[in-house]
């Protein structure tokens, strides 16, 4: 067989995936983008879980499968996640006409 | 890990289940049998069934916990292949979180915020079904999934106030906000998974204290997952780094959601945060070295800053559930204080007990102050305190309510806030060694917090007793709003002339439901590394989550380093393993 790609790269994938979903959330003026960074975020998540899953061995009395159940729900909170998202944000949009976050400044003090 | 599933888990589990189809079948119901009729009727009808459900529930929880467990049940009950608690803690937080529920579906059937009330009560149902769980949880990924659930109805919930704009800017701020942190959260928990190999909260608790405790610094990995951890519980409890969500989405969610999210919310994020951070991450609570500490000291800034900026920020606000949310986040600042003793103390059971007192009175209290927001929101459509001018005069049972609910926030001796206060700080004094200073800061701090609280809560009282107002009175209240504020403050009074009653049960609660990880015999509360041991192979090992180093090396390094050197390992095993069975 040939050489496995060391578990590190995978962890450096991730926490870059996770930095630019982070970066994402903070510069993006647009909801739909937002959205879309947290999606990155939790996905950067998953991939540690598939990785630590896969390069370790689970420790006695643990299910063989945890990490991939791990991402399996996460997954499906993701999508359980855009679709309220995107619910609230057309909520917005029909008030303001719009999708941009730092025009929602109706409440501050 | 008890093996194998018994009919009987679905047994204890019944109540739990019971609501998520009672809401499921609300949502049929305002589809089929209430279609097309008016929202009153339909928020009337939806709101009885809801009620219907949660006193049912609420009865069989009880009835349960009198057929299965019996003053025997001191042991530690799991259920579903110990993922969830199935003891007391699971029972006692489930009758808890069902009459926070109960008090939250009167004040929901007090005026039309919106008209879909199938969903509204759906949401309600099924987000206090995901706070048990939150608080049942035992492994971290029934409690991220119980935490989203939660989280997920609490934003559609926020958002729901059809005729203010602001609400739906508050549902899509906290579920910025919300859905960031849990994405932090989660990115912790993966780095844990990491180290240990396991999602088991006792099992990480168990694997990370039988490796040395090198504490936080050096230790890159572990630093970044305690660090979001604590983020997303930040974020969740609303302290203060983290808290910019929290007064506006108060002020702008309805008020029955607002008081759902200060109460409910706030109690399962802070039993889950004692439970993952007290239990799981509990060895690295602190460490003798002050070059390299363990979470306590972050946390003790997140709270001292937590309760100052609430309080000061509350003074100055004039919209009643505004100022209701910088007291929360206040009160939030002290929990920590609670979560702190019990991350150190030698008795972590006893501490959470005194926490877990705090935050029923707490939760108590705060409805009751919901509910009186709720009052002239739907008279007037507004929420300022000026609104309160005078009321006391016209309705003199109110105003001693509301000034008993005033005392009890403040902390005045004869009210159940005053206990609260007490045995969590007498808690945090408690704990010994280098973290004394720090824990004497924080109560100081506390109290003198407590007496700034004072002048915005009296503030509230001043303009319900003191002022005149030329404005028409408000109608009576009806019993969906004098129930919060009544059993709050018959309750906040009863607790405070009998807090023992609580405190024990709290206390049984914690004994049987919580694994903290060992702590050792030392007088300082500490496990002190003996001089000598070879700790930085460990520390590299855990440093770097390279395949080798999860849990074999994690066994292997304690077996090398901790035979030898240290005493107090062995002699650990056996006094904290003893009260647990």
């Amino acid at each position: 067989m040939t050489q496995q790609i060391p578990l590190t790269w995978f962890l450096y994938f991730a926490s870059a995936s996770f930095a630019i979903g982070l970066m994402g959330v903070l510069m993006r003026r647009n909801a739909i983008g937002v959205l879309m960074a947290i999606e990155i975020m939790l996905n950067a998540a998953n991939v540690n879980f598939v990785a630590f899953w896969r390069y370790g061995t689970a420790p006695a009395g643990e299910g063989p499968l945890t990490g991939v159940m791990m991402a399996l729900f996460v997954v499906t909170i993701a999508a359980a996640e855009v679709a309220v998202g995107v619910g609230l944000i057309l909520l917005c949009y029909r008030r303001w006409r719009s999708a941009d976050v730092e025009e929602f400044d109706g409440l501050s003090g | 890990m008890p093996s194998g599933l018994s009919i009987q888990d679905f047994v204890i589990f019944s109540p739990v289940i019971l609501l998520t189809i009672w809401g499921l079948l609300s949502l049929i119901f305002d589809l089929t049998l209430l279609a097309g009729q008016d929202p009153t009727t339909r928020n009337r009808a939806l709101g009885m069934w809801t009620l219907a459900g949660l006193v049912g529930s609420l009865v069989l929880s009880q009835f349960l916990s009198y057929k299965f467990m019996g003053p025997s049940a001191g042991t530690d009950p799991q259920i579903f292949f110990g993922s969830l608690n199935g003891g007391v803690l699971f029972i006692q937080f489930t009758s808890l979180v069902i009459l926070f529920a109960v008090l939250i579906t009167c004040l929901s059937m007090v005026w039309n915020f919106t008209s879909h009330w199938g969903e509204y009560y759906a949401m309600l149902i099924w987000s206090s079904v995901s706070m048990i769980l939150l608080i049942a949880a035992e492994d971290l990924l029934t409690l991220f999934l119980a935490l989203e659930t939660m989280t997920i109805c609490l934003y559609l919930m926020t958002a729901m106030e059809k005729s203010k704009q602001r609400s739906a800017e508050a549902g899509l701020k906290y579920f910025v906000y919300g859905s960031v942190s849990s994405a932090l959260f989660l990115f912790g928990i993966s780095l844990v998974y990491g180290m240990t190999g396991t999602l088991s909260i006792a099992e990480i608790g168990h694997i990370l204290s039988s490796t040395e405790k090198p504490g936080l610094t050096g230790n890159v990995v572990g630093g970044v997952a305690v660090l979001m951890i604590l983020v997303g519980f930040g974020f969740k409890v609303s302290a203060v780094p983290f808290h910019q969500w929290a007064p506006d989405v108060y002020e702008g969610a309805p008020t029955p959601v607002s008081a759902w999210l200060a109460s409910g919310s706030k109690l399962a994020s802070l039993v889950a945060m004692v439970k993952v951070m007290g239990g799981g991450l509990g060895s690295w609570a602190s460490t003798n070295s002050p070059t390299s500490p363990g979470w306590v000291g972050l946390l003790a800034l997140i709270s001292a800053a937590t309760m100052t900026y609430g309080n000061f920020a509350a003074l100055g606000q004039t919209n009643l559930k505004r100022l209701l949310a910088y007291s929360s986040i206040a009160h939030a600042g002290y929990m920590l204080v609670g979560v702190i003793a019990v991350g150190l103390s030698t008795e972590p059971e006893e501490a959470a007990a005194a926490l877990f007192f705090y935050l029923v009175v707490y939760g108590l209290t705060t409805i009751a102050g919901f509910a009186l927001a709720a009052w002239i929101d739907r008279d007037r459509g507004t929420e300022e305190v000026e609104d309160l001018n005078g009321l006391a005069r016209r309705h003199p049972y109110i105003g001693v309510a509301v000034c008993i609910l005033m005392l009890s926030m403040i902390g005045i001796p004869p009210t159940a806030g005053f206990f609260g206060k007490l045995y969590m700080f007498m808690e945090a004094l408690n704990v010994g060694g280098t973290d004394k200073v720090t824990m004497v800061g924080l109560v100081a701090l506390g109290l003198f917090n407590s007496v700034v609280s004072a002048f915005y809560y009296i503030r509230i009282l001043k303009a319900m007793f003191f002022r005149e107002s030329d404005r028409a009175d408000l109608k009576p209240m009806g019993p969906e709003i004098a129930l919060p504020l009544g059993l709050g403050a018959v309750l906040t009074l009863f607790f405070g002339f009998n807090s023992s009653i609580l405190l024990s049960d709290m206390e049984s609660v914690s004994r049987s439901g919580l694994h903290f990880t060992q702590r050792s015999v030392n007088p300082d509360g500490y496990n002190v590394p003996a001089p000598g041991v070879v700790k930085p192979a460990a520390l590299k090992e855990v440093a770097k989550p390279a395949p080798v180093t999860k849990p074999a090396p994690a066994a292997k390094s304690s077996a090398t380093t901790t035979k030898p050197a240290t005493p107090a390992k062995p002699a650990t095993g056996v006094p904290a393993a003893a009260p647990k069975s």
